[in-house]
């Protein structure tokens, strides 16, 4: 079980500052969706916490197994194999290896080693289209597809947190019911702590539990109970008019 | 008849030939084919291999057993070189293609300018008990100082290639190049793997050093006369693959027996370049080149 900390972050690439101030919190066994149109930031959060960028100053610290950690000192596959997975925008799969080496590559790493047959039978399980198309090209993969295979990697590394990035993005409608539905279903089973950045929020805030709206590089918007708010609502704050 | 003989023995001494070739090539195949670095010093390490195996061959060991010795050695001089190739280059953002290839230019002067000095320019050559003996079928006959190497070739090649597709740090290591992102996201360092890959392909300099110095006697700039070769070979092969190393490297050796049969030996030297040039423009993805 673990939670992630945000505190008081600023971030930005060379003079531009894309993140003022950023304070959140993912609690353990939590799904939290972190709301914003293009732009807004949402993809600098995510990749400060997973060690891609460097920010400019605050806090982010990991709590887990009784100990905290601060990640700001830690490269990125270190952030991994402290139980932190990644499904990333552009979903970043490996071309040239097939759908079952993607997999054995994240199973394989330091963390979930000991698990790779019980996490690799628990992913073809889950997704069977992915048994299906083991031997295959990730690249040769459908769009939605390639997002089962980027959720299902991140499992095989035994996670206790998965940071999401628009899991939605480019799949037809209907797809995305089901890519959502699949990450409410992981989360419940594996008992994950997730924070899934959006900008379709219709499916996002049926699934979690809390959501923050990011607007110019801010949270201008925390909705405790996601079951309780109106979508025009949501819709307004995301537009800067709530 | 004569003809059928002549092109019988041609197309084994090619067989032979390529597959010593692949294990020359071989390295490059990991530096060039997986880790995309245009390591045109590689041949030249090659023959250093030559030299580390003719030293300890001079003391008695048998140069095979000598090439797999060295071959420890030369994996942490590529990992030290890589470092210093990624500290000066990659890391800062400036590793364009044609720096790189001026880095490794150097080296490889470096590297004969070296054997010069430590050793002179005469020809080296070692003992072992099987030069100077052939074997004889019907009317071919091979000597076993190209047998013996080229035998080396295909077992190196298949442990290479188990490697490559069974362990992590293999897939790993075909990963690298084109999604460093990904491996960092699975809980692996990338600078950690391509070091580790860049050492490989330097214990594999050791291995064909060992065999091209069984082959026949050696001088500081032999390698030179493998740089087109090499790159013609993997690129044929396609970029990442390992078996179709062997199989690339062989019709390159059968094509120059050919030509050296029936033409003339002194256009045996064109014929990678041609099969390089052919490949690129009808071919650019190699024979068996992963897709993209
Ligand atoms: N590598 C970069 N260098 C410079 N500016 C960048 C870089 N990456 C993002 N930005 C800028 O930072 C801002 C926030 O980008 P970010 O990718 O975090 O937004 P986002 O909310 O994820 O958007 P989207 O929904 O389109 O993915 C944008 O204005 C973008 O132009
Ligand atoms: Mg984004």
């Amino acid at each position: 079980m673990s939670r992630i900390i945000v505190d008081r972050l600023v971030a930005g690439y060379g003079a531009v500052t894309v993140l003022r101030d950023i304070s959140l919190e993912v609690g353990a066994g939590e799904l939290v969706a972190l709301l914003g149109v293009n732009g807004n930031g949402k993809s600098t959060l995510l990749n400060c916490i997973l060690g891609f960028i460097r920010p400019r100053s605050g806090r982010i610290v990991l709590e887990t197994q009784g100990r905290t950690v601060d990640l700001l000192t830690r490269s990125p596959h270190e952030i991994t194999n402290l139980g932190i997975a990644s499904v990333p925008e552009g979903r970043r799969l490996v071309p040239n290896l097939t759908v079952e080496e993607n997999l054995l590559l994240a199973g394989g790493g330091p963390r979930g080693r000991k698990d790779i047959a019980a996490n690799l039978a628990f992913c073809f399980e889950t997704f069977p289209i992915l048994a299906e198309r083991r031997r295959q090209y990730s690249s040769t993969l459908s769009g939605g597809q390639q997002q089962l295979l980027a959720i299902a990697r991140a499992l095989m590394t035994s996670p206790e947190a998965i940071v999401i990035d628009e899991p939605s993005v480019g799949l037809a409608p209907i797809v995305v019911g089901q890519v959502i539905a699949a990450i409410r279903a992981l989360q419940e089973a594996r008992n994950l702590t997730i924070l899934m950045a959006e900008q379709s929020f219709f499916q996002a805030i049926e699934v979690a539990s809390r959501a923050y709206v990011l607007s110019h590089g801010k949270i201008i918007r925390e909705f405790d109970q996601t079951s309780a708010v109106g979508d025009a609502e949501i819709r307004n704050a995301m537009m800067g008019v709530g | 008849m004569l003809i059928l003989d002549l092109g019988l023995n041609a197309l084994v001494t090619g067989v032979v030939l390529g597959s010593i070739y692949a294990l020359v090539a071989l390295g490059l195949a990991i530096t060039f084919g997986l880790l995309h670095i245009p390591n045109v010093a590689h041949p030249a390490m090659v023959i250093g291999g030559s030299y580390a195996v003719a030293i300890s061959n001079s003391y008695g060991m048998d140069p095979l057993v000598a090439g797999v010795l060295w071959a420890i050695p030369f994996y942490a001089l590529g990992v030290i070189l890589y470092e210093f190739y990624s500290r000066s280059f990659e890391s800062r953002g400036r590793g364009n293609t044609l720096q790189s290839l001026t880095l490794f230019f150097g080296i490889s002067l470096i590297i004969e300018v070296g054997l010069v000095v430590a050793f002179g320019t005469d020809l080296r050559s070692i003992r072992a008990g099987y030069i100077g003996h052939s074997l004889t079928v019907g009317f071919i006959v091979m000597p076993y100082r190209f047998l013996i190497p080229a035998a080396l070739a295909p077992v190196v090649i298949f442990l290479l290639w188990l490697y490559m597709t069974r362990t992590n740090t293999g897939l790993a290591i075909r990963a690298v190049a084109y999604e460093e992102r990904a491996l960092q996201i699975c809980g692996l360092d990338p600078a950690a793997i391509k070091r580790h890959a860049f050492g490989i392909a330097m214990a594999m300099a050791a291995l064909a050093g060992a065999a091209l110095v069984i082959t026949g006697p050696i001088d500081p700039f032999a390698g030179r006369a493998h740089i087109g070769r090499v790159f013609a070979v993997v690129v044929l092969a396609g970029m990442g693959t390992i078996p179709g190393t062997l199989v690339a490297a062989i019709l390159i050796g059968v094509a120059e027996s050919f030509v050296m049969t029936f033409l003339s030996p002194s256009w045996a030297p064109g014929v990678a370049f041609a099969i390089l040039l052919a490949t690129l423009g009808l071919r650019p993805n190699g024979l068996f080149g992963a897709l993209r």
